[in-house]
């Protein structure tokens, strides 16, 4: 769409934005009775170099961080950094999370590792593991005769965990 | 899904519970619609890609929080220009209005690419202009808001 002689001249009058939506946007004030082609030509254009502005300078935020992708916590860092923009747009970003994740996790990720429990304790695990049967020549697909055998003497409370609830029938 | 059309969007933190008032923009129920007051999302993120690295990548909410960014920067500016027109008693807000916003409010670095595309643009409505007269056509140029 962009004509030869526009690209020479690294100059295109091709917009980015539909002209109707900026001139919706323009006419949210009340104040502005009418705008000329010029002017709504050049609030286009004006906003297309804001926003790569505001791009490049959330994207060196994300490098300097460390950070593959451009988050909020970067616009609201480019935004401080350049006082024109500051004035006009700090106060309209979405306040900060109470809970934001730092950039970087403090400790790493999974279950925390805690001091081995002291000998004799039982761990709650213990309790939902399946019992290994004693008899291992016994076929895989058979459950054990007696399930009361495959019982770990140490987890005497596993009786009452296995046992089926009775089912009230009448 | 269609419920929400006419509602206002409230992202956390932006002030845009507007009522409508000026013409062509006013909802059904009196309130801006999504569509009226932010620019496309598609565009946005197109920009953004242009200007960021190849490998870098943005988040869903840094899109939105840009199109509600760009949408408070042509509010800001508009407003600006439309409070010389007033000073001035003038209706229409015109190029030079918009330059002298945008340099009132610091952002003067702007100014010398804008003067390069404008004088492309002129150059091209121009054009479009004798075009239009060989044709007993004529192109207002005013946008009646």
């Amino acid at each position: 769409m962009v004509m030869a002689d526009e690209e020479e001249n690294g100059v295109s009058i091709q917009l980015e934005f539909p002209k109707g939506r900026v001139k919706k946007i323009m006419a949210l004030d009340k104040d502005v009775k009418r705008v000329s082609s010029e002017a709504l030509f050049l609030v286009s254009r004006s906003t297309e170099l804001f926003l790569q502005f505001l791009a490049e300078k959330s994207a060196q935020v994300a490098i300097e961080k460390k950070r593959k992708t451009v988050n909020l916590e970067h616009i609201r860092v480019a935004v401080k950094r350049h006082q024109p923009t500051r004035d006009f747009l700090l106060d309209e970003l979405p306040p900060p999370s109470q809970a934001a994740k730092p950039d970087k996790p403090t400790q790493p990720a999974g279950r925390p590792k805690l001091d081995p429990a002291p000998r004799g304790t039982r761990c709650i695990d213990q309790f939902f593991r399946k019992p290994e049967p004693e008899n291992t020549a016994q076929a895989p697909g058979q459950p054990p005769e007696n399930p009361a055998q495959a019982q770990s003497p140490e987890n005497p409370d596993q009786d009452q965990a296995q046992s089926p609830v009775p089912v009230d029938e009448s | 899904m269609g419920d929400n059309i006419g509602k206002v969007l409230d992202r956390e933190g932006f002030k845009y519970n507007f009522t409508a008032s000026a013409s062509g923009t006013s909802a059904q129920d009196g309130v801006i619609k999504e569509q009226d007051r932010l620019l496309p999302i598609a565009n946005v993120g197109r920009i953004m890609k242009q200007i960021l690295p190849p490998n870098a990548k943005i988040s869903k909410e840094a899109k939105e929080t840009m199109q509600e960014s760009v949408s408070e920067f042509i509010s800001f500016v508009t407003g600006e220009a439309s409070d010389k027109c007033h000073k001035e008693k003038r209706k229409t807000v015109n190029g030079d209005d918009i330059c002298w916003a945008l340099a009132t409010l610091g952002f003067d670095d702007y100014s010398e690419p804008l003067k390069r595309y404008l004088y492309k643009y002129r150059e091209m409505e121009g054009e479009r202009a004798n075009q239009n007269k060989g044709s007993n056509g004529y192109e207002n140029n005013i946008a009646n808001i």
